[in-house]
């Protein structure tokens, strides 16, 4: 059984820009893009920023209708069926935003619990199980504008468990928290598979997919690339080796030439403080490594450490979004 | 030489910022809203109340007291947010950290305010002439601009008071609406000050508009210039003393916040 | 249905515990309705001596729709700004039931600007007081409870499909007070206003209010004020389904309005 079902999802923004002289601009955010998640899977949607994962996650938690296409989650759709779609699913926009910050978070849980229609005497009593759940017991009575940045996305989830949902939806539920918080959600989301639901999570760290999904579709551009398990994907790159070198201080006309090197199938740059770490994909492996460090010794680049490895989930990604991660 | 064009920089410069600041976020329909029709809604307002509670023949009284009030729109509410605002942003822990002279600041930008504040009360007045028929014929213009002049900055003066204020309480807004509505009270707008208790009626006169909104009545219906000057030397005098008190007000919040090192607090 | 109910209840508390602490509310449900008070007591000196009730139920008024309107300028917008607006669009409550909580919770607030207005004028200046016709004023008082609630949800979506429209509300806290006859009698006004009075559901609210409370008012009266109000009150609600749907098929369909 599907939970959930997408066929040639579409949605295209129009903005009418300029006050005078308007002109209507159409955005496609999300091209046709098809895929299933069976029941209690773990499912991830990968994608650079803007390539219209939330977009997706939106039309899927009917807070925007689709232009084109069809999506159905537990059998309904998702613009007739909304009403026995919203009951039924939980979900979380990653962010500050979303919670009372003048009530407290026990005040939040109720109201939220109320806005799903909760039985009192259930939520009585799943309310104190939940804030036990995420780690607020003894501290639900204060408010919320109190909190941290954690301890806010901890009380979302306890939010979008609140009702028992089937599905749930995270939308890059990790991204601002520090490296602890995001390891013991992390465990919380693993824990919510385990009860059977399904999770359909977004996310831009590779990592993260790599760890938790069975599946990941990896979108781009709004169009999905890619789809199957990481395993699956690092296939796309068994191909190729890794060359990871370490500059300080690159032009992006240098990396442009390195891209144009024969044999040189990807370079993408990742800024750390003071360097820069440029990824080289090629299947040459370390047999290419000469001819890249003439090319950077040639233009004054100074080169610190230079290491060869085997792809990753992270590499068959930047493969597959084309190098603009 | 130099100090002086530097004090003429700092005071000009205060006021561009104000101007921008205010303008800002200019758009016509919140600007139409707030600065035309809204004290124009005042005006009809408090002068139909007034009619009805004292005849239609008093309503130039209560048209030229409610216009006049409005200086208290830029005056208070403006000239307060200029000074609050600034804290809001967390850009005066740099004036305080800055070697301005700080007076030239300060009344740099009311300046805005100020001329802000005298439109508005010239919109007033032609609406109460275009739409109620207050008639203008009698009146001495040049000793009716004067008194809105030294109104205006009067009133500014207070709202450079309640600016400082506002750096120790959390609510600007809170500050600025009550003293708006106390003004439109206790100013004779709309309530003849003989009504009022005796001590209500001294407190009275030691606000801002009191003296200038009886000056308005008179030149309207026709007194001179010297029969009024005492009034507008009185409100002037007024307006000097509420500058004075929040200007040492604010350097004494400076001071104490540098001693204390509390600045953050700012 | 009771799920909704709850969603109203629980909605109104929170909203209740948020305004009551809110300066700007407590200045324009208490400080303002008490200051025009003041004035209106002293400018009206010359009239009849039922002022004082009229003064109580004026100033009462305005204070019932600067925070009917400000607070119903708001209500889906801050949610908006707050981001919590998804929440709510994404349960399974209908926003309308939000909104009729937080609007119950202006209307009860604001009926206490009533209660301080009557300590002022009782204890302060000492006027007399007495309601001439009880019973038919305080049945008033309850029929004006679901009317203003349901303007209130009139209003609510009408300033969230157009956010310029909010910056209006400055402009149209006045226009009430005159057109409504809360502190004088709408006959002041040019004969062509007086329709744009007769659509405006708490025109007929001063209107028998004052009349129970003087003692002029006659059973015909105060029945079609009840009847305008009830009327009134189901053509708001008509008005404010539509405009419902405006917002939410602007948010999903359009994406013009932004739920965040």
């Amino acid at each position: 059984m599907n939970a959930i079902e997408v066929r040639d999802l579409r949605r295209v923004f129009r903005a009418t820009i300029g006050t005078i002289r308007r002109r209507t601009k159409e955005v496609v955010a999300v091209d046709g893009i098809s895929f299933d998640v069976r029941d209690g899977e773990l499912f991830g949607l990968l994608g650079p920023n803007g390539a219209g994962k939330t977009t997706t996650v939106k039309m899927l938690t009917t807070l925007l209708i689709p232009t084109g296409g069809t999506a159905t989650i537990l059998g309904h759709d998702v613009v007739q069926g909304a009403g026995s779609i919203r009951p039924r699913i939980g979900f979380i926009f990653g962010g500050e935003r979303g919670l009372y910050w003048r009530l407290s978070a026990k005040d939040n849980l109720r109201y939220f619990a109320d806005l799903y229609h909760m039985d009192p005497d259930i939520a009585k009593r799943r309310l104190p199980e939940l804030l036990e759940l995420v780690g607020l017991t003894g501290r639900e009575d204060e408010k919320v504008e109190g909190y941290s940045r954690g301890m806010r996305q901890r009380l979302h989830v306890a939010r979008c468990l609140l009702h028992d949902p089937q599905v749930l939806f995270l939308d890059e539920p990790t991204m601002g928290l520090d490296p602890v918080g995001a390891r013991e959600l992390r465990q919380v989301i693993q824990n919510m598979v385990s009860q059977d639901k399904t999770v359909f999570l977004t996310t831009h760290y590779m990592f993260e997919a790599d760890a938790l999904c069975e599946r990941v579709a990896v979108i781009n551009h709004g169009q999905i690339v890619a789809l199957d398990s990481p395993e699956g994907l690092k296939g796309h790159v068994e191909d190729l080796s890794v060359i990871e070198v370490e500059v300080f201080g690159i032009a992006p006309a240098m990396v442009d030439a390195l891209r144009q090197m024969a044999d040189v199938d990807t370079v993408s740059v990742e800024d750390r403080d003071q360097k820069q770490s440029l990824r080289i994909h090629s299947p040459l492996g370390s047999a290419i490594v000469p001819q890249i460090m003439q090319r950077l010794d040639g233009n004054g680049a100074r080169v610190g450490r230079v290491t060869v490895r085997e792809p990753t989930l992270e590499d068959a990604y930047v493969r597959l979004v084309g190098g603009e991660v | 030489m130099k100090q002086l064009s530097n004090s003429v920089r700092i005071f000009l410069g205060g006021a561009v910022l104000s101007y921008k600041a205010l303008f800002r976020w200019f758009r016509l329909e919140p600007y139409l809203a707030t600065k035309i029709i809204a004290p124009l809604n005042q005006i009809l307002f408090f002068t139909l109340l007034g009619s009805f509670a004292t005849g239609p023949d008093t309503a130039s009284f209560y048209a030229i007291g409610n216009a006049i009030q409005l200086t208290a729109m830029s005056g208070i509410y403006g000239v307060t947010m200029s000074i609050g605002g600034e804290r809001n942003e967390g850009t005066l822990i740099y004036l305080f950290g800055s070697p301005a002279n700080r007076l030239l600041t300060f009344l740099g930008r009311a300046l805005v305010h100020i001329v802000d504040g005298m439109l508005g009360v010239i919109i007033g007045l032609t609406w109460t002439g275009l739409l109620l028929g207050i008639d203008y014929s009698q009146a001495n213009l040049s000793a009716l601009g004067l008194t809105i002049f030294i109104t205006t900055v009067s009133t500014s003066g207070l709202g450079l008071l309640m600016g400082c204020l506002s750096l120790v309480t959390v609510n600007v807004m809170f500050i600025n609406n009550t003293i708006y509505f106390l003004l439109l009270v206790f100013s004779g707008a709309n309530v003849p000050l003989a009504k009022f208790p005796v001590w209500v009626q001294q407190a009275a006169h030691l606000l801002p508009l009191t003296r200038g909104i009886q000056a308005a009545r008179l030149i309207i219906s026709g007194s001179t210039f010297v029969d009024v000057a005492p009034l507008l030397a009185g409100e002037a005098l007024i307006g000097v003393v509420y500058v004075f008190v929040g200007y040492i007000l604010f350097s004494w919040f400076e001071i104490t916040a540098k001693r204390r090192g509390t600045l953050e607090a700012y | 249905m009771i799920a909704n109910l709850r969603v109203i209840r629980t909605t109104f508390e929170l909203d209740l515990k948020q305004q009551a602490v809110d300066l700007f509310m407590i200045f324009g449900v208490v400080i303002q309705p008490l200051l025009i008070a003041i004035m209106a007591i002293y400018m009206l000196s010359e009239r009849d001596a039922s002022r004082g009730i009229y003064v109580v139920v004026g100033s009462g008024m305005t204070g019932l729709w600067t925070s009917l309107l400000f607070r119903g300028a708001f209500n889906i917008n801050a949610e908006r700004f707050m981001g919590t607006l998804e929440g709510i669009v994404a349960s399974p409550s209908a926003l309308a039931t939000v909104v009729i909580g937080k609007t119950l919770a202006s209307v009860t607030l604001s009926l206490l600007s009533m209660i301080f207005s009557y300590g002022l004028a009782s204890l302060v200046f000492r006027l007399p007081l007495s309601v001439a016709q009880p019973v038919p004023f305080l049945l008033s008082l309850l029929v004006m409870v679901p009317t203003f609630i349901a303007f209130g949800l009139l209003i609510s979506p009408l300033m969230a499909v157009n956010l310029s429209l909010s910056g209006w509300v400055n402009a149209l806290e006045y226009p009430m007070y005159i057109l409504g006859g809360f502190l004088f009698p709408i006959l002041l006004l040019p004969g062509w206003s007086n329709p744009l009075s007769y659509v405006l559901a708490p025109y007929w609210a001063a209107r028998v209010l004052h009349a129970t409370s003087s003692g002029v008012a006659t059973p015909a009266d105060v029945l079609l004020s009840w009847a305008m109000m009830l009327l009134l009150g189901i053509l708001y609600i008509a008005a404010s389904y539509r405009l419902f749907k405006v917002v939410l098929r602007r948010a999903r369909v359009d994406a013009t309005l932004s739920l965040m």
